[in-house]
């Protein structure tokens, strides 16, 4: 019995080292994070950078960074995760983000992990309401990359050949730009050949659902029961956009190379374009001459000059999220690595200019010092986030119709609006 | 005959031998064929979307909300339409233009032209559609090369023909694309079949005092009609088919509307909006579509031999 009793134990004892090399051999367990992400050349750098350095600094996890252009992004992402091979990483604007949250795709915040005590640790990092849109329940299921909103980039060159002081003649209200457009466009008889200003098109949520709101119309009624509200804010809204295009003043179009992208060169082809303060970074890397010679400037999203409301373009927030399908430990090591990158935010303003809303930050000299930073923030002031919800991207969609209806089909503002509402009011019945 | 020889026939042992190098491709069909249409069928029945985790049964309601609802303002009804204008005003004229190019060229004496004019023709059906599609983007645009060639044989200064931005010259511009870009492929496939009439009988024609015209409407195209049958249904299919002309011109800024083809709408539905289960929907209705229009091409063409 004694013998028994002692062989058991020795077995045991044996069992003792090889239990320990399994824990650790657990902790050094291999992670791979598939990080997917939107291309921004300044961005790049950097993130390879705390790639490297992330990885440096634990051995065991491997990062693979895949980039694609935006809008081929959000495609990419619902198609991995249809087929259950989602990135472990990722992040979209929270209007193409939203229906992994609500579908319960992302994982909750791994506090610990990311270096927070809890929920209410994180939200106190960042402005008020920033981690709104990714806080369900009490939990908290993505961090902002980046928070963006767009005011009017202005090129002074552009507003001088046509006879126009800048500083002065900057369009305030959406009448203005209209009629400083009309100075400013030159045209080969239909085909414009310099416009004045161009819109956003396809970002209707964020550039023109504003516009609407400053009459008194909404997108969606306060209990989200009914959709397109205030039909005399929405045809004026339409009726603007149709004298706007090719079939009114012939002042812009879709059809033409968009706005923010001719607006780098500098070649006199587009006086102004709605885009974002990383947009100043683009410029110093896309034309250094242009950035330096101080020939451009930014000014607020106008307003109606019988808006009933100050309300300026939407923000959106870019939020890193992490898959809910991966394990516990790469969970972890996912909100870590996003914890890590996050924690550069100066470095991100100034190489990239883009703001991650955290109070600490935006209380910054560096955020203060940057050009034209408090028309952003008084702009962010005025605005609020941008629509979300599980069929977001079909009210874009709606949204574009409605107004190519009426600038390029000759559809009356009426006729446009009547059909926008029975789509929504279809959408959002299904939500 | 004994019943081993029987079983060792030559026939047997050639149809076996045919079943032996036919398998592989059987094979090949019905995994990236048949069991992705399958696949899509079943899908079709259900309320499957890309973020969801689960899906449940809905029977026919797919099939329902495509024929009677909107779809987010992009209707099943709308892209049948833009689909059919789509393919009669591009597959109609394709087939009869590179037949009659064919002929023309098989005229030609020398073969060297025959064949210079073989490749300049052939050569667009060799680019990727997404960059045919972006090459005459940029043709298209207010200032491109379209505008400035279409005010040039106009005698107009500054004319904006709207190639982008008016509805029937939004589609009028997606058909010139594909025509571009396909009229070379079916023109080869068309002087393969006219190869293939042996010569004789148009010696023989010649004698009997047979004029040009009357040789080849009484010779050469019933001789034709298996290739003209092949060619037609070819063309149709692909133009059922379209896809990234209409979506390139859509992502650049033009309207969606008047070319909505099918097939975009199932890529837009499916992959943008994550409806998974309505797009299946969509496109069994698009293979029910080209099924019977390549079963009523096969009837009213009525293949039967032709003797000589």
């Amino acid at each position: 019995m004694m013998k028994k009793s002692l062989s058991i134990l020795f077995v045991l004892l044996m069992l003792v080292p090889f239990s320990l090399v399994a824990q650790g051999a657990k902790e050094d367990k291999p992670i791979t994070i598939e990080f997917w992400t939107h291309e921004d050349v300044n961005r790049q750098k950097l993130e390879d950078r705390y790639i490297q350095e992330f990885q440096a600094s634990h051995p065991n996890v491997t990062i693979n960074v895949t980039r694609q252009g935006s809008e081929k992004l959000i495609e990419l992402v619902q198609t991995s995760f249809a087929a259950g091979q989602g990135p472990t990483v990722f992040n979209l604007s929270i209007n193409d983000e939203y229906p992994f949250m609500a579908a319960g795709r992302v994982a909750p915040m791994n506090y610990k992990a990311a270096g927070y005590k809890d929920a209410k640790d994180v939200i106190g990092a960042y402005a008020p309401k920033m981690l709104d849109p990714v806080t369900k329940d009490g939990n908290v299921y993505g961090l902002p990359l980046e928070l963006t909103n767009w005011c009017i980039f202005i090129n002074k060159k552009v507003f001088k050949d046509a006879g126009l002081d800048a500083e002065k003649d900057y369009p305030k209200t959406w009448e203005d730009m209209v009629a400083v457009s009309k100075k400013i466009v030159k045209r080969d008889g239909d085909i414009i050949t310099r416009r004045g200003y161009d819109f956003r098109y396809k970002y209707y949520l964020e550039n023109c659902v504003p516009m609407v709101e400053q009459l008194g119309g909404k997108l969606i009624s306060d209990d989200g029961k009914e959709a397109i509200v205030g039909e005399t804010a929405w045809v004026k809204f339409l009726t603007y956009m149709q004298q706007w295009g090719p079939n009114g003043e012939n002042l812009g179009s879709p059809t033409y190379t968009a706005a923010r992208k001719e607006f780098n060169k500098d070649n006199g082809d587009i006086a102004m374009c709605s885009t974002g303060l990383y947009q100043e970074a683009r410029i110093n890397a896309d034309n250094p001459s242009f950035y330096n010679s101080k020939e451009w400037m930014v000014v607020p999203y106008p307003k109606f000059k019988d808006a009933v409301a100050d309300v300026s373009s939407c923000y959106y927030g870019h939020y890193y999220m992490v898959n809910a399908d991966a394990d516990p430990a790469t969970q972890a090591a996912a909100w870590e690595f996003i914890a890590y990158m996050l924690s550069h935010g100066e470095e991100y303003l100034k190489e990239v200019n883009i703001v991650q809303p955290t109070t600490a930050l935006l209380n910054s000299e560096t955020y203060k010092n940057m050009p034209y930073s408090s028309v952003f923030t008084n702009d962010l002031a005025r605005g609020h986030i941008v629509y979300y919800g599980a069929n977001s991207t079909s009210i874009q969609s709606a949204l574009g119709t409605a107004i190519q209806a009426v600038m390029l089909q000759d559809i009356a503002p009426v006729d446009a609006y009547k059909e926008l509402k029975k789509t929504v009011q279809e959408l959002i019945n299904e939500q | 005959m004994p019943k081993q020889l029987k079983r060792f026939s030559i026939e047997k042992q050639q149809a076996r031998w045919g079943l032996v190098f036919t398998i592989p491709c059987l094979l090949f069909f019905a995994l990236f064929s048949f069991y992705p249409i399958i696949n899509a069928l079943m899908t079709s029945f259900t309320n499957r979307q890309a973020v969801a985790r689960t899906s449940k049964f809905i029977g026919f309601d797919n099939y329902v909300y495509l024929f009677t609802k909107d779809n987010g303002g992009f209707s099943m009804l709308n892209s049948m339409r833009a689909t059919l204008t789509f393919t009669i005003g591009t597959f109609i004229p394709m087939v009869i233009i590179s037949l009659i190019i064919a002929v023309l060229m098989m005229q030609l004496r020398h073969p060297s032209e025959r064949g210079f004019f073989q490749i300049a023709y052939y050569m667009p059906a060799v680019l990727s559609s997404v960059v045919a599609a972006s090459i005459w983007m940029i043709m298209f645009d207010p200032r491109g090369l379209v505008n400035q060639l279409s005010n040039k044989l106009m005698l107009t200064s500054g004319r904006d023909f709207r190639w982008l931005t008016n509805d029937s010259m939004l589609q009028f511009s997606t058909m010139i694309v594909y025509f571009w870009k396909y009229i070379g492929y079916f023109v080869i496939l068309f002087i393969t079949g006219l190869a293939s009439i042996p010569p004789m009988l148009y010696e023989a024609a010649t004698v009997d005092g047979s004029s040009k015209w009357h040789t080849f409407w009484r010779i050469t195209l019933p001789l034709l009609k298996p290739t003209v049958v092949l060619v037609s249904i070819m063309a149709m299919l692909q133009c059922l088919k379209t896809f990234s002309t209409q979506y390139m011109f859509t992502q650049n800024g033009a309207a969606r509307q008047p070319i909505d083809v099918i097939t975009m709408n199932i890529y837009f539905t499916g992959i943008r909006n994550g409806r998974l289960g309505r797009a299946s929907a969509m496109s069994i209705i698009l293979f029910f579509i080209m099924l019977i229009l390549t079963y009523a091409q096969f009837a009213v063409s009525k293949t039967d031999d032709v003797e000589y």
